[in-house]
């Protein structure tokens, strides 16, 4: 166990070296300046950039800057982003715990209405339920996130103001709220986004889901259990999802650090700026200490990720884990 | 009106001017101003202030010595509104000016503003290690010196028409007392800097970077309490959201409404449009040199017969209508008419196709192989057009673009990149063309930094490297002239020049259009500042709504 | 005994459907300039005839530049469909070949590609194209097949390394060894075709994967650049208008979606139909 976890650390230290070399290597081929957007006055001299280079060394060769910033790095310093004159960690502090708040809501979100639906698709299997709900997810998947969040945005926010067309809370000074106000306040505010992340999530669950569902459902034991005069939905409930649902979270876990930056457009459609928007941003503003920072740590959450969801997987699946 | 010339007038007008103070109707209404923005400010320290956000909250915190006034004067100090100084005076030389601050100005935090304050920021501006982005513009200034508390004396190097404004638009006093403390290098990073104490009508709430900034009314405001309560800026970075929160009722101001927001507003009235000029002007600017090979004249564009056939074959008439509808106006030349060195009486090069074929035939560009594409000596006349992808109405002037030059026979390909690398070529003249915009100061100055002949003194963001004598030198006998007559006719000469030389096509000048809702009361909107007025700003008492009740907490 | 998942698949109702319709685009896409009632960049009049609602003239309305978006929508399956199956093409077939690698070779060779994917697999598709537009500058179609197929190999890697190490402890390819075929014959004529099925799953999902990438990727400015109609490009325009010109991001969407909702359906029905044979009937 420990000498697998050990195997695991010196993997995952080796995945997180392999990527912060690719991406800077992959930036010093990116046309544009650091300071070309902060610094677009009309008469902001030559001399005024180059001053601005020199003070955050990129100024260096890009050997030098390499190793200052794997040095700091080792001491536990990401830097300094020009774009926003913040330190690279209170810039990704802001925004991490964000995002895991909106992925993490989306997904449990979207986790529980796919296993339902998938559920009831199986129970109804090739009736109209099924039918309907197949189409729903169908077109759950197949429609662009983008124009979802903007059409949630525009109707359910601005037309018909049934949500918060943005933002991460409202006006006022939250600190002053009692507890509930607040987080009622915060969910009030995450369900567009959140939402419109769910519906992907439902949709792409679902169809795994039923999938597994239908696949177990023809094993032996679960003819056994019918025979036993258990109900349709005992039977499925509580024989075939534990068999089927491993699958559907390893997914799911392959799926969380995409989503942790992948959500980009729906956080900047709703003004929720998590990891995915600082990447964005960070991208355009070729704010490399940022964009470093932002993709350890993506890379990092996906090791994490995936180690938590085999564990979680081998804990719902026990039955699994002994098949060779 | 050059100060020498006019320093007994200018004196009167100095002593005659009465501070800006509130009228008798202009008690405080109350409710909360919710500006719903694009951007957020990068960072709250005036002297790194770059973007458009970081002035409008920074001006909003702090209050200059004086402000341009509403006629956008920027030669001498005539129409100049006093702020922070009560009055100036100018020496006999019109090398020195003395600003004699008003009594009343006080800091945030209670401290009187003190002339120390001025020449503490002006030795913040001008220090290397500080960065400060404008700082070329107080080039001109020697020194701050403080005679006593209430007085700071600037003395100038030289005289300048624009040298009172230079000064004055540039440099915002800052408090001494918190900050002198301070390393000039540490003041970027500096707490001080997220929570910022200022003089200004409003004062600093909080700031969650992207996402909200709230300023209370300084209720101590030497000139009179802002009229509401406070000013919240909400951010989102998709301009779909930014205009969504104002029609759902969520903001009640959006700086400028997008030609497809006209659409959507809604038909009781609740959201109103009001324009308020603009100091944008959009140009396909054409790359002198060789996008390849930076020592080599453009093939193409070098000709200037060639500039003018094609400036022929464009009907901006038919872009402006198509993109903006009526919400903008075609260009006329490198100016906006927002500016008061604007001229509408230039002779352009007018719309005329028939006109642009023949001088492209003349031109030896003729179509032989009919592929619909005109050629001479074998190369054809095709040119690619660089598009910042952050644009929307650029790249839909491109389309448009492209269509007409393809009726006259020539292939124009699109390249749109994001505003990053739109910049990076754009510097290093890695383009054939490209669809650029401006915006434009009060001053003309801007005009040399954009079309003069690169060299050390202009032409900094001159990316096609134009270069005509005539303009140069007519450009800089305007900004000497000592009287506004003279500059007047001196820029004329030079914009005229521009417009011959054709080293663009002047393509549109958008019209701003400020969304508000229709429980705020503004006045007039200042082209080049819409935010100068917003402690006159009113809400009605009888529009309140909930989020009003939710004040920003003073600290 | 492939054939047998193929003609089950042929018997299923949506599978049918599923390739009826990707057919029918795929139609569109090759004979765009004969049933395309208007040249998809013409501007009759950018004035008076923007955004005119769907008529008889415009079956699907025009756009803000008076252009014809019945006839933009035909082109853009030109450059949709291609730009999705030149990327599809290239991801499977880099993914194939790297999984097999993997597979085949072992040692330090599946070490490094498995890393590889690890790793990607992390990052958001989305985002690594943008930055791969943004160090390549302004993107010709031939490059965004190369960007977007490049980086989505990395679900065909992994399976085609399961299954090619699966079907290497089998008895068949034991045997096939013992007689003493090389390993490219062994790889050739039997592992390619036995993980064919599964391959055909990872095309059409891939499929389904970058048409919408194509879309988001015009929303963020940085897709097909015009004048070329792309369904991203000519959704984009409709974005603008969402509650003024339904028509313009109807029909768009409708093409991307029934689309990815065919190739999603097909990789499913493939899937079922494979897992039958496996299973048995």
């Amino acid at each position: 166990m420990t000498r697998q976890l050990v195997a695991r650390l010196l993997h995952a230290i080796a995945v997180c070296a392999v990527v912060a070399t690719s991406v800077f290597v992959l930036l010093q081929f990116a046309p544009g300046d650091p300071f070309a957007t902060a610094l677009d006055g009309a008469d902001v001299p030559p001399s005024v950039r180059a001053e601005g280079r020199a003070r955050y060394g990129f100024d260096l060769p890009p050997g030098e800057r390499f190793a200052r910033w794997t040095g700091a790095l080792v001491r536990g310093e990401l830097g300094y982003s020009a774009s926003r004159h913040r330190a690279v960690a209170d810039v990704v502090g802001d925004a991490l715990p964000r995002t895991l708040l909106l992925v993490g809501v989306a997904l449990v979100l979207g986790f529980a209405a796919g296993v339902g639906i998938a559920l009831v698709q199986t129970r109804h299997h090739r009736r109209w339920q099924d039918r309907l709900f197949g189409v729903l997810t169908l077109g759950g998947v197949a429609m662009p996130e983008f124009l979802v969040a903007l059409l949630a945005m525009t109707w359910l926010g601005a037309r018909w103001r049934l949500f918060p067309v943005a933002g991460i809370g409202s006006l006022g000074d939250a600190a002053a709220w009692p507890v509930w106000e607040r987080i009622v306040d915060l969910l009030w505010h995450l369900a567009l986004p959140a939402g419109a992340l769910a519906l992907a999530v439902a949709s792409r669950v679902a169809r795994h889901q039923r999938a597994a569902l239908l696949g177990v459902m023809r094993e032996d034991y679960i003819r056994t259990a019918r025979a036993k005069g258990l109900g349709e939905w005992n039977v499925i409930v509580r024989h075939a999802l534990p068999n089927a649902i491993g699958p559907v979270i390893a997914l799911l876990g392959l799926a969380l650090p995409s989503l942790v930056g992948g959500a980009v457009l729906i956080e900047r459609i709703f003004g929720w700026p998590g990891m995915g928007l600082t990447l964005f941003d960070a991208l355009l503003a070729r704010d490399y200490p940022l964009i470093l920072a932002a993709v350890l740590l993506a890379t990092l959450l996906a090791v994490v990720a995936r180690t938590v969801t085999e564990a979680v997987a081998e804990f719902v699946v026990p039955r699994r884990a002994r098949e060779p | 009106m050059i100060p020498h010339l006019s320093r007994q007038l200018a004196l009167v007008l100095c002593i005659a001017a009465v501070t800006a103070c509130r009228g008798t109707d202009a008690s405080p209404t109350g409710g909360i101003l919710v500006v719903s923005a694009g951007a957020d400010a990068e960072t709250l320290f005036p002297p790194l202030v770059a973007g458009s956000q970081g002035r409008v909250v920074t001006e909003l915190l702090y209050d200059k010595l004086a402000d341009v006034g509403p006629a956008l004067n920027t030669f001498g100090d005539v129409g100049f509104v006093p702020k922070l100084a009560r009055s100036w005076e100018w020496s006999r030389d019109s090398l020195t000016v003395t600003f004699h601050l008003d009594p009343r100005a006080r800091w945030h935090d209670g401290q009187p503003v003190t002339a120390r304050d001025v020449q503490y920021a002006f030795r913040v501006w001008t220090d290397s290690a500080v960065g400060a982005v404008q700082r070329a513009a107080l080039a001109t200034v020697d020194s701050v010196s403080v005679p006593d508390p209430r007085t700071a004396r600037v003395h100038f190097r030289e005289r300048t028409p624009e040298q009172f404004y230079a000064f004055t638009y540039t440099l915002i006093p800052l408090p001494a007392h918190l900050l002198a403390s301070l390393p000039d290098t540490a003041l970027r990073d500096a707490p001080q800097m997220r929570s910022p104490v200022g003089s200004g009508p409003f004062r600093f709430v909080s700031w969650t970077p992207r996402t909200r900034l709230e300023l209370s009314a300084n209720a101590a405001y030497f000139a009179g309490r802002p009229r509401v309560d406070g000013v919240v800026f909400l951010f989102a970075a998709q301009g779909a959201t930014v205009a969504a929160r104002l029609l759902a009722g969520e903001a009640d101001f959006v700086e400028q409404l997008s030609p497809p927001d006209f659409a959507q507003l809604p038909q009781d009235g609740a959201v109103r449009a009001q324009p308020y000029g603009g100091f944008d002007y959009t140009f396909l600017l054409f790359n002198q040199y060789d996008a390849r090979d930076a020592g080599r004249p453009h093939s193409i564009f070098v000709d200037r017969a060639l500039r003018r056939a094609l400036t022929a074959a464009i009907d901006r008439t038919t872009i402006v209508r198509s993109v903006f509808d009526s919400l903008a106006r075609p260009a006329i030349g490198p100016f906006s008419r927002t500016q008061w060195t604007a001229d509408t009486t230039l002779t352009g090069i007018a719309f005329d196709p028939s006109t642009a074929t023949r001088m492209l035939d003349s031109l030896g560009w003729r179509d032989a192989n009919h592929d619909g594409v005109r050629e001479r000596d074998g190369r054809p006349l095709a040119f690619s057009v660089l598009v910042p992808a952050s644009s929307r109405p650029r790249q839909a002037a491109a389309v448009l673009l492209q269509a007409q030059f393809k009726a006259v026979g020539v292939a124009m390909t699109i390249e749109q990149t994001d505003f990053n690398a739109f910049l990076d070529r754009a510097r290093r003249g890695a383009f054939d063309a490209m669809v650029s915009g401006v915006r434009t100061s009060p001053s003309p100055r801007g005009v040399q930094d954009w079309w003069g002949t690169p060299g050390p003194d202009r032409g900094a963001q001159n990316w096609g490297r134009w270069s005509n004598a005539e303009f140069d030198a007519q450009l800089d006998s305007a900004l000497a002239a000592s009287r506004v007559e003279d500059a007047r006719a001196h820029i004329r000469a030079a914009y005229q020049a521009a417009v011959n030389d054709a080293p663009a096509i002047w393509l549109y000048e958008p019209l701003f259009f400020a969304g508000m809702h229709r429980r705020l009361t503004v006045g007039a909107l200042r082209p080049d500042a819409w935010w100068s007025g917003v402690a006159d700003w009113s809400i009605d008492p009888a529009q309140r709504l909930p989020r009003d009740r939710r004040a920003p907490a003073t600290p | 005994m492939a054939a047998n998942a193929w003609r089950q698949l042929l018997d299923d109702r949506g599978a049918r459907a599923a390739i009826g319709v990707l057919g029918a685009a795929v139609l569109a896409a090759a004979f765009a300039p004969w049933i395309a009632p208007y040249d998809p960049t013409l501007q009759p009049d950018p004035v008076a005839l923007r955004l005119v609602a769907p008529s008889w003239q415009h079956p699907f309305g025009t756009d803000p530049f008076s252009r014809d978006v019945l006839s933009r929508v035909l082109h853009g399956a030109r450059v949709s469909l291609g730009v999705a199956t030149g990327a599809m093409l290239l991801s499977v077939t880099l993914g194939a070949a790297l999984g097999a690698l993997a597979a085949v070779v072992g040692g330090w060779v599946d070490g490094v590609v498995s890393g590889l994917v690890d790793v990607l697999i992390a990052m958001p598709r989305l985002l690594i194209v943008i930055a791969l537009v943004a160090t390549f500058g302004t993107l010709s179609p031939w490059w965004l097949i190369a960007l977007i197929g490049g980086s989505g190999w990395l679900t065909t890697a992994r399976i085609v390394r399961a299954e090619f190490r699966d079907h290497l402890q089998r008895e068949y390819v034991l045997a096939a060894r013992a007689l003493g075929a090389s390993r490219w014959r062994i790889i050739w004529h039997h592992l390619l075709p036995a993980v064919a099925p599964q391959l055909a799953v990872a095309a059409a999902l891939a499929l389904a994967a970058v048409i919408p990438l194509e879309a988001a990727l015009s929303f963020v400015g940085l897709g097909i650049q015009p004048p070329l109609p792309s369904w991203g490009n000519i959704l984009l325009d409709g974005t603008d208008y969402l509650t003024s010109a339904w028509w313009l991001v109807v029909f768009p969407v409708a093409a991307v979606s029934l689309t990815v909702g065919s190739a999603l359906v097909l990789a499913d029905r493939l899937r079922v139909a494979i897992a039958g044979e496996e299973h048995g009937p």
